[in-house]
């Protein structure tokens, strides 16, 4: 697993990351969340030695990433970027092989991506010459053509079509059945929330909140309470643990500590002429990060 | 992989893309075509021109024509008599060309324009042989031993040149050579600056940097680039050296194998010196519209020293101040291969700038990576040498100024940049005007003057469109 270990490092009088300690594991999707500038950006760039951290470590397997180990890693940084005149299947091989893959496996890669992502045809032109969207496609086949075992992408979504978004969202998932360890950032949390398995939220560079989704969400003290009703609103304020947080005609959303009692809400709600819906939920991922950003 | 392996893998990308470019395979033709031109035609023109016509008309002496042809011979010019029976024939065939000069009574020669001196020494002189002959004949002397007497006496003449050895033209061939050494460190230098801030601009860097140690991207960019130059040059001095074998007209000790190579050698060093500086300083821009902004001083430095060697060299190749600028790193390649062409120098002193230019060059490698290292990640406004050396990474903020940056970022401004066109310029009249001055060429002091304008007008010109 990919581990970070109490990772600090300085910009001058700015602190871009100041014990950040989390880790991502092979085979599931890593969502990596934070507010802008919270040193998410700094922290992926340290695993490809493009910024020396001050203290702490990032380690791959438990050792110490060095850059003969970095030939299986591959890296979309947020500024995307690939030389505009050179040619797409030229500059796939050049990078791959950068990477110290043998050419011929690196063609190999290549030509089977172009393929699956539709690009097969245009493998000879140059990159200024292909679309927008065609360049985002090549910029992930040049993070991909190393048959990377750790996937780092620093904001993979931003600037995608919806479709765009649903298809590379189903390659990161199928690049994880097949044992790949990926971690991106993303401010999209409803996506990260149906992608991810794992979270990490960033805040002011020090970890906030980790680890798989679900449990997070259901370790939280807090549960979400939706009730659709009519009649007479109920007196929720007559409970303790309660806190009202939307409240309009016929509809009321509660947030409720998990220590309360559900037979004790319930019966507040006999007073009212019919209960058309009821939801007891762990709080979102939305929730969550507002929650741990804001603390 | 190793540092070593992917250097080479950027290396041969950079050949690999830049030699595909119609700029590099017409730079290639060209320079080529003309450095044959320059070794060649002169000796072409030179040997077809040395036979003479000599129109005759009036009296004239009967041993006149056969004394003007062994004279002739003496002088190793061949000339061929036409005798002509009124004078309007002889001057309308003077003026239509078919004679070079008219002998009219033995007492006159006509010309069409310019005299020739050469040939009219051999006129007058056979002319005052034949008469010296009909004075001795008349005085009862022998003819015989007359002619024995008067048998002609060739007088050759020699340019000895300003160093034992060489000749004048040696000294022409020598600043040639100097000014394509200098154009190729220029060119191929630009190349990796405006390469370096392409792919800073691009941000392929960081997509590069993930995979490659900064100096090996740095190192190979230099490597690849050198290489391409390289080859340029040593086609084109294999070209010269070839074209200079079968003319013996030609006599160019400078145009050697040897003093080729040598040229070849210096372009190698000073191109590693320069664009290691070129390198470090492209990749304190971000944008390629401040590229020349960041170089500009590099490239003054470099057309300062150019001219202060060719002057130097012009003057006195064996001089203090000759000698002081081809050992100083920084002129050395402008300086070094001239005074090695006109044999100026003693065995030890090419040795010693060799070291002191290595030297050099491994001090800016380690500076130059350092700096390119530390600024090639950082976008935003053009990074400042100095807080470039000492941050890692992001700004620097809080760092006092110094000297250093207070001149760098001095020079990088448009007033800056002005004041420094307005210098060069300067000194490129001066250095034409001190040229004249122990030349008297006006071809020659012109050069500087034209070449300044013109490099400045480039640099400016690249600064401006983008800016």
């Amino acid at each position: 697993m990919l581990r970070f270990e109490g990772a600090v490092k300085h910009f001058g009088a700015l602190t871009a990351l100041d014990g950040c300690t989390f880790v991502a594991r092979p085979g599931r999707l890593t969502g990596f969340l934070g507010p802008n500038g919270a040193g998410k950006t700094t922290a992926m760039r340290a695993v490809f030695g493009l910024v020396t951290l001050d203290a702490g470590t990032v380690t791959w397997r438990g050792d110490p990433i060095r850059a003969a180990g970095r030939s299986r890693f591959g890296y979309m940084p947020e500024e995307r970027g690939l030389y505009p005149r050179m040619h797409v299947r030229e500059q796939l091989l050049y990078l791959g092989e950068l990477c110290g893959r043998p050419a011929a496996d690196v063609g190999r890669v290549a030509d089977r991506w172009l393929e699956q992502l539709g690009l097969s045809s245009r493998a000879d032109a140059r990159v200024d010459e292909l679309s927008h969207g065609n360049q985002q496609r090549v910029q992930l086949i040049a993070a991909l053509v190393n048959q990377p075992d750790v996937l780092v992408l620093d904001e993979p979504f931003a600037g995608l079509d919806p479709l765009a978004m649903d298809a590379m969202g189903g390659l990161l998932e199928e690049l994880a059945t097949t044992g790949v360890t990926v971690l991106f950032s993303s401010h999209q949390l409803d996506l990260v929330e149906d992608l991810c398995h794992d979270v990490v939220i960033l805040d002011h560079g020090r970890v906030v909140l980790a680890g798989e989704l679900e449990e997070l969400r259901a370790a939280s003290t807090q549960r979400v309470v939706d009730i659709r009703f009519r009649g007479r609103e109920p007196r929720w304020g007559e409970l303790r643990h309660v806190q009202v947080r939307e409240s309009s005609d016929g509809h009321v959303r509660l947030s409720v500590d998990r220590a309360q009692h559900l037979q004790a809400l319930l019966a507040q709600l006999h007073g009212s002429d019919e209960v058309v819906s009821f939801s007891y939920q762990p709080p979102t991922l939305s929730d969550l990060f507002t929650r741990a950003v804001a603390s | 992989m190793t540092g070593w392996g992917q250097g080479w893998l950027v290396a041969r990308r950079e050949i690999r893309e830049r030699s595909r470019t119609r700029g590099f395979r017409v730079s290639l033709v060209l320079m080529v075509v003309v450095v044959v031109a320059l070794v060649a035609l002169p000796g072409l023109f030179r040997s077809g021109d040395t036979t003479k016509t000599v129109g005759v008309v009036g009296t004239t002496p009967l041993t006149f024509t056969q004394l003007l042809v062994a004279q002739g011979d003496a002088a190793d010019t061949g000339i061929e008599v036409y005798g002509f029976d009124a004078l309007p024939t002889g001057q309308e065939a003077l003026r239509d060309h078919q004679v070079d000069v008219l002998v009219v009574n033995t007492r006159t020669l006509q010309w069409r324009d310019k005299t020739d001196p050469s040939l009219q020494t051999l006129i007058t002189t056979a002319i005052h042989v034949s008469v010296v002959q009909q004075r001795a004949a008349a005085a009862g002397i022998d003819s015989a031993t007359t002619a024995e007497l008067l048998a002609p006496v060739p007088v050759s003449n020699t340019a000895i040149g300003a160093v034992a050895g060489r000749s004048a033209g040696d000294a022409t061939a020598a600043a040639l050579m100097t000014m394509a050494l200098m154009a190729a460190i220029v060119i191929y230098g630009n190349l990796v600056l405006t390469g370096v801030v392409e792919e800073k601009s691009t941000r392929v860097v960081e997509v590069l940097l993930a995979r490659v140690p900064a100096r090996a991207l740095l190192a190979g960019k230099v490597v690849g680039i050198g290489l391409l130059g390289f080859f340029q040059l040593a086609v084109t001095a294999l070209a010269a050296f070839v074209a200079s074998i079968p003319g013996d007209s030609v006599d160019l000790p400078a145009v050697s194998g040897g003093v080729l190579a040598w040229v070849v050698a210096w372009f190698l060093l000073g191109y590693a010196l320069y664009a290691m500086m070129y390198g470090a300083l492209g990749s304190l821009a971000s944008r390629t519209e401040d590229a020349q902004n960041v170089a500009g001083p590099v490239s003054y430095v470099m057309i300062a020293g150019y001219w202060a060697s060719l002057f130097a060299i012009s003057q006195d190749p064996e001089g203090l101040w000759s000698r002081l600028l081809s050992l100083f790193p920084a002129t050395a390649p402008l300086a070094m291969p001239g005074r090695i062409a006109l044999g100026a120098t003693t065995w030890w002193e090419p040795l010693v700038a060799v070291a002191l230019i290595l030297a050099a060059i491994a001090g800016l490698v380690m500076v130059a990576g350092r700096v390119y290292g530390n600024a090639i990640l950082h976008s935003g406004a053009t990074l400042k040498l100095r807080d470039a050396w000492r941050a890692s990474q992001g700004s620097a903020r809080g760092a006092t100024s110094t000297q250093v940056e207070k001149v760098t970022q001095m020079l990088s401004t448009p007033q800056a940049s002005r004041i420094l066109a307005v210098a060069a310029i300067v000194l490129g009249v001066l250095t034409s005007v001190v040229i004249f001055a122990l030349t008297r060429d006006v071809v020659w002091s012109l050069v500087p003057l034209l070449l300044t304008i013109g490099a400045v007008r480039g640099l400016r010109h690249r600064a401006g469109r983008h800016g």
